[in-house]
């Protein structure tokens, strides 16, 4: 008697639990489907299964702020018009003024533009190859930062506006307009774009931290400093 | 009737603490999910110290504030709260109902007690508890089906989940009884 009454105590609290892991599995399942277009993913598209050692190794083709050679590399994969890499660009610029001039780290910025969300992205990667083109490493960056400076996002730039920042940075409008009407970095932008996704980026900004023997930590979104810096320290343990 | 559903449920420092854990871990689900990938890689990553461990998942619920648009930042938080609350005076509800199914000696064994637990209710009013799960699911899998990041109909899972939360203070102030209109 006193045996089976033990074991009704017990079955109670051990069916609420069952109930709950039912429920919380579908709630789980729910909630686990957003990683392809949450209210939290800025800008994403179709999640392919990447793998992360697919990404085209930092080669002096890339457009590098800071040291080339620097034990930490962060590969920025992003879209000029999504507000999120506008967002992020700021916190790499925060994190590279601070580890930039020991020439620990070194920042990679490659295309992702999503053109089903922002058709100008494209153009405007290709406007920061022709800014690399004409003016070397630094007129892209310059190019870079004035970009999502002046940009609202969200597909707001008036396409007008990128021979007007050429011409702020120092560059020749008519050789800028000539390269960019010319559509020779295209391929390259698409290029970026396709390493992008075989690597596992689904929206941007996406990035990948490449430690000094090759380890690889991915990080999806305009995530806060404090969470880079920690991918940084981490990365820099790894010789 | 909403707020003394509220008071009976929250008067209870169980409840409240379920409210917050259950609130808590949905909110730093929904803020992780777009790096749980990389959170299991440093979990796992054998030089990474305990303060590693801990700091990054601890430093990636910043991006709320960073990985949001204000609109839909508010509405996480906003469905975190309201999912905590909505868990509790459930999990409050299923208490009564046990104690009540028990008593009635309905449960004869282990999968009566879980069928009871789920399938409260009664023939003509349905199974509340699958329906407040459903309700429940339906939060969540309305902004797990938007392709543009939810942020407008994510609105519609707090409307859900109030509606939940009202239904089920509906339930424990007058409950396991189906009124029968003359």
């Amino acid at each position: 008697m006193e045996t089976k009454s033990t074991s009704n105590y017990l079955l109670i609290p051990i069916a609420i639990v069952i109930a709950g892991v039912i429920i919380a599995g579908a709630v789980y399942a729910g909630i686990r489907t957003p990683t392809q277009g949450s209210a939290q993913r800025p800008q994403a598209v179709a999640q392919g299964s990447g793998d992360l050692e697919k990404m085209t190794a930092v080669s002096k083709s890339d457009h590098i702020r800071g040291n080339p050679d620097a034990p930490v590399k962060i590969v920025e994969y992003s879209d000029t018009e999504c507000p999120f890499c506008k967002r992020f660009h700021e916190t790499m610029r925060n994190v590279m003024d601070e580890y930039g001039p020991s020439g620990k780290v070194a920042w990679v910025y490659r295309h992702f533009p999503l053109d089903q969300l922002h058709p100008k992205a494209d153009k405007e990667a290709e406007a920061l190859e022709c800014a690399g083109e004409l003016g070397g490493n630094e007129a892209f960056w310059k190019y870079a930062d004035r970009l999502f400076e002046v940009t609202p996002a969200n597909n707001g730039l008036d396409a007008a506006e990128l021979p007007n920042i050429a011409k702020f940075i120092g560059l020749d409008v008519q050789e800028f307009n000539t390269c960019l009407s010319s559509g020779k970095w295209a391929a390259h932008v698409e290029e970026d774009t396709q390493n992008a996704m075989a690597t596992g980026g689904s929206g941007t900004p996406w990035s990948i931290i490449v430690a000094a023997n090759g380890k690889k930590f991915e990080l999806s979104g305009a995530q806060p400093e404090a969470t880079v810096k920690q991918l940084i320290e981490l990365a820099l343990k790894e010789k | 009737m909403l707020i003394q559903a509220l008071y009976k449920v929250f008067r209870q420092p169980a409840y409240t603490i379920v409210a917050f854990v259950s609130g808590a871990t949905v909110f730093a689900l929904a803020v992780w999910l777009p790096n749980l990938p990389l959170i299991i890689r440093v979990m796992g990553h054998t030089d990474a110290s305990l303060k590693d461990k801990i700091g990054l998942p601890l430093s990636l619920l910043g991006s709320i504030t960073t990985n949001f648009s204000v609109f839909s930042g508010v509405l996480t938080i906003a469905i975190a709260i309201l999912f905590g609350i909505n868990l509790a005076m459930f999990a409050y509800y299923l208490k009564y109902r046990v104690a009540l199914v028990q008593r009635g000696g309905i449960a004869t064994g282990f999968l009566g007690v879980v069928s009871g637990v789920l399938g409260t209710g009664c023939a003509a009013c349905g199974s509340f508890v699958l329906m407040s799960g459903f309700s429940l699911v339906g939060a969540s899998g309305a902004l797990a089906i938007l392709p543009f990041g939810g942020a407008e109909f994510g609105l519609l899972g707090v409307a859900l989940l109030i509606a939940s939360i009202i239904i089920t203070a509906m339930y424990i102030q007058n409950p396991a009884v189906c009124s029968i209109n003359p």
